[in-house]
């Protein structure tokens, strides 16, 4: 037990450890504190309104529950997809793993060990969800003492089984991935595959959920206790065992679900650890093995083509963000996700009608309205998009390169600016296809939308490249570390969503400014000063940090 | 020709290189030796542009590598100690890569692609990716990207370290001529037997500080002739 502890214990220090980070980002995680203390206030209020409407409004029919219920069964989701990303990325990208096999440790142990870092991202997600909103129940329902401990357990425990089952899940897609030829591919493949599952699996559930039967039934089950709760929590038993334990703190019954839930948390765990110590090392050893062709002759002059040095350097660029399984995972699906889900959300309104009308609803308002929300929407996206805060610390050990190479500092970053507004494209035209195709978008609109997102993905590119050349993480034995521990992605969001949030706010206050023409003018002009100054910025941080950076 | 004039570097407080001076001259084989922890590859990594020079200067062919340093790194070709770089890049991408950034035709690109990685070997492995080449392999196709662009001087930092016999023989052959042409080669090693056989001149680095620097005849007359060359350099790398 002891050694599996030390193992943990390394594991973590090698991702999180604070060592090694200048004081520039030390004092950065300060502002950011400070930043968020308003922006929790602010959100803490809304969900107080939120739980308080609906707590009232279902206590009377002794339905209170069901907000709990949906608590349960929205959390459940959101670890699975937490799970999804973690485990995957602890388990079968981090390459750390061939390091500790040479020492005698067993396979549960390593599988505990990097259990680890999954589990500190979920307590996270559950932490700023969770703990609010039981707490918010607590003090409108006048729990009990009670109530707050079990709480606090069920924090404990409840991710315990979206991760294991995800886990178990995973461990068996890839005990085959790891059969396949070309493994960096089927790597990235298995995980797809686990996320279209995942959503699927939503699907199922929504579907369940037809809204009709569910108005027509829900007169019914409202008039019974529990009903509601029942039927939210249908797919997902422990929702419901959480819900019961909470509800029923006060009772033995309560003691009785948490135990429930405890003892089949501890046998998810069992199982988890004997699948792992069967799968984990027949589905991780080996899998970092790339695909092997012969070359025969004359197939040289087939592959030698010159191209600028530009073209070069950003080929270079997407070569290594597609074939890296991390970097894959963390910028372009992480890219498309959003526009993913948005495009799930909207597809299933849109079957029942709702959003079939939101076309003709946003030509009605025609003014700025429409365009200001887009926009800051687009931005929201583009501006979580790793592609250009990865820029320099992508390159980890091969970054000397850039500085013993005959190219240019400016052409070096320049090319890496580029490869992040191509990646944003991505985004963008799933969202463009979006707009035109479901949502309807009038084209007065999409136009301005889309030039103005142009416009923003070079901004954005060009924030996270300068915060990433400013203070990069290159050392890194793992490309995992590129992403985890390092708050540069607030802070680009913080500047980006900080400067132009503010002029939407403002745009959007003036009342003698009502044109789509004339906001999207301003708009772009706004963004081309933003693009000018950061322009400016990003050459004055390649004369001072380039060659210092290693 | 390398000229390294009252260089000093220091990591947070440690000096790795301290006043070196230091002069490669053309047509001649240079080996760069001392111990571990001496100060070889800081010294290497200064004169690529690696790292920045705290105090002195460093030219290559004249050009200062501060500040014209696109210039300078036309004229060098680096193989590092580590050859793990671009590893998702397939060989024959990196070696593309090369050829672009220095701007070589396609058809002499072809030509010498095709000679330098058969006579290294690694033909058959280059529509692989170099991650999963060996450590040898990776070394071999970082050289090739140096020969291809056929630069006059030639900066390696223990090169010959990975490297199976033959290949080892080969890359040391092409050195020899590249000098014998009247270019720089500069490298780095521990191997003695290296030295021996190889070079030309030597400077022996120890602690930051220059040791020695001399042809190999000079080296051993500054000692009693009849010692080998491993007592040599144990004696000259001796902490006082
Ligand atoms: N990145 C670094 N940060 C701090 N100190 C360093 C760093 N790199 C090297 N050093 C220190 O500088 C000194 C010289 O190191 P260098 O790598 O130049 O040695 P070397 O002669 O190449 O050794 P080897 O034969 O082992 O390759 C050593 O004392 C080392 O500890
Ligand atoms: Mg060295």
């Amino acid at each position: 037990m002891n050694k599996t502890f030390r193992l943990i214990r390394t594991m973590l220090k090698m991702q999180y450890s604070l060592a090694g980070k200048s004081s520039g980002e030390k004092i950065g995680y300060v502002l950011l504190a400070i930043f968020l203390i308003p922006f929790s206030g602010i959100i803490i209020s809304v969900l107080n309104s939120i739980v308080e409407t609906l707590y009232d409004q279902l206590a009377p029919s002794g339905n209170e529950n069901a907000l709990l219920g949906l608590l349960f069964v929205g959390m459940t989701i959101v670890l699975l997809f937490v799970s999804l990303s973690s485990v995957l990325s602890s388990f079968y990208f981090a390459e750390d793993i061939e390091g500790f096999i040479p020492y005698p440790f067993h396979p549960y142990q390593l599988l505990a060990g990097k259990a680890a870092a999954p589990f500190i991202n979920l307590y996270v997600t559950s932490g700023v969800l969770m703990v609010p909103i039981l707490t918010l129940y607590g003090i409108h329902s006048g729990a009990g003492f009670i109530y707050y401990i079990y709480a606090l357990l069920l924090f404990l425990i409840f991710p315990v089984i979206p991760f294991t089952m995800m886990a178990i899940l995973l461990m068996f897609f890839m005990r085959f991935a790891n059969i396949a030829k070309n493994k960096d591919r089927t790597k990235v493949f298995a995980g797809l595959l686990t996320f279209v599952f995942i959503i699927g699996f939503n699907v199922i559930i929504r579907l369940n959920q037809n809204p009709e039967q569910t108005a027509e039934g829900a007169a019914q089950l409202i008039q019974q206790q529990n009903g509601l709760l029942n039927i939210i929590t249908g797919m997902i038993p422990t929702a419901y065992f959480s819900t019961m334990a909470l509800q029923n703190a006060k009772a033995l019954n309560g003691l009785f679900f948490l135990l429930l839930l405890l003892a089949l948390s501890v046998g998810t765990i069992f199982l988890f650890l004997t699948a792992g110590q069967k799968l984990y090392f027949k589905g991780v050893l080996g899998l970092t093995a790339g695909s092997t062709k012969k070359f025969n002759s004359g197939k040289v002059s087939k592959k030698i083509k010159t191209q600028p040095v530009f073209l070069a350097l950003l080929l270079k660029e997407l070569r290594i963000i597609f074939r890296t399984p991390t970097f894959f995972m963390q910028i372009v699906v992480q890219s498309l996700f959003g526009p993913v889900f948005l495009v799930v959300i909207l597809v299933f309104e849109s079957s029942s009608g709702s959003i079939g009308a939101l076309g003709s609803m946003l030509e009605q308002f025609d003014g700025k309205a429409p365009l200001l929300l887009l926009f800051i929407l687009t931005l929201f996206i583009l501006g979580v998009n790793p592609a250009s805060y990865s820029s320099i610390s992508r390159d980890g050990r091969s970054w000397p390169a850039n500085l013993y190479l005959p190219v240019p500092a400016k052409t070096v970053i320049f090319s890496k600016v580029m490869t992040a507004w191509l990646i944003n494209l991505l985004s963008i035209i799933l969202l463009a296809a979006v707009g035109l195709a479901v949502i309807q978008m009038p084209p007065a609109l999409f136009i301005a939308w889309i030039i103005l997102t142009f416009l923003a993905s070079w901004f954005t590119s060009l924030v996270g490249t300068s915060l990433d050349l400013n203070d990069p993480k290159l050392n890194w034995t793992d490309e995992q570390e590129v992403f985890k521990s390092r708050f540069i992605s607030l802070i680009a969001l913080l500047i980006e969503m900080g400067t132009f949030g503010f002029i939407v706010l403002l745009l959007w206050n003036i009342d003698s400014l009502q044109s789509l023409w004339m906001t999207s003018l301003l708009l772009a002009l706004l963004l081309t000063i933003a693009i000018g100054i950061s322009h400016v910025a990003l050459r004055k941080l390649i004369g001072t940090k380039f060659l210092k950076t290693r | 020709m390398i000229t390294i004039k009252n260089v000093t570097k220091e990591y947070a407080g440690k000096t790795a290189v301290k006043n070196l001076d230091l002069v490669v001259p053309d047509g001649k084989i240079f080996g760069f030796l001392g111990p571990n922890g001496a100060g070889k590859s800081t010294t290497i990594k200064m004169i690529t542009g690696i790292l920045p020079i705290d105090e002195g200067t460093i030219t290559v062919n004249g050009y200062d590598i501060a500040s014209q340093s696109i210039e300078a790194k036309k004229l060098f070709g680096y193989v590092p100690d580590s050859p793990d770089i671009f590893l998702r890049l397939k060989g024959i991408e990196y070696l593309n890569f090369i050829g672009d950034i220095f701007d070589i035709p396609k058809d002499i690109r072809k030509e010498k692609i095709e000679n330098l990685t058969k006579s290294f070997g690694i033909y058959e492995a280059l529509d692989n990716h170099i991650q999963t080449y060996s450590h040898g392999m990776r070394q071999k196709i970082v050289v090739s990207g140096v020969l291809l662009h056929d630069p006059d001087v030639w900066i390696l930092d223990e090169p010959l370290s990975g490297l199976d016999p033959k290949s080892s023989y080969t890359l040391k052959e092409m050195m020899r001529e590249h000098a014998a042409k009247g270019n720089t080669v500069f490298f780095s090693t521990h191997v003695l037997e290296v030295v021996e056989q190889l070079c030309d001149e030597v400077a022996i680095i120890n602690k930051g500080k220059l040791q020695f620097r001399g042809n190999m005849k000079e080296m051993k007359e500054q000692f009693e002739a009849d010692e080998t060359l491993e007592k040599v350099f144990l004696e000259l790398t001796s902490n006082e």
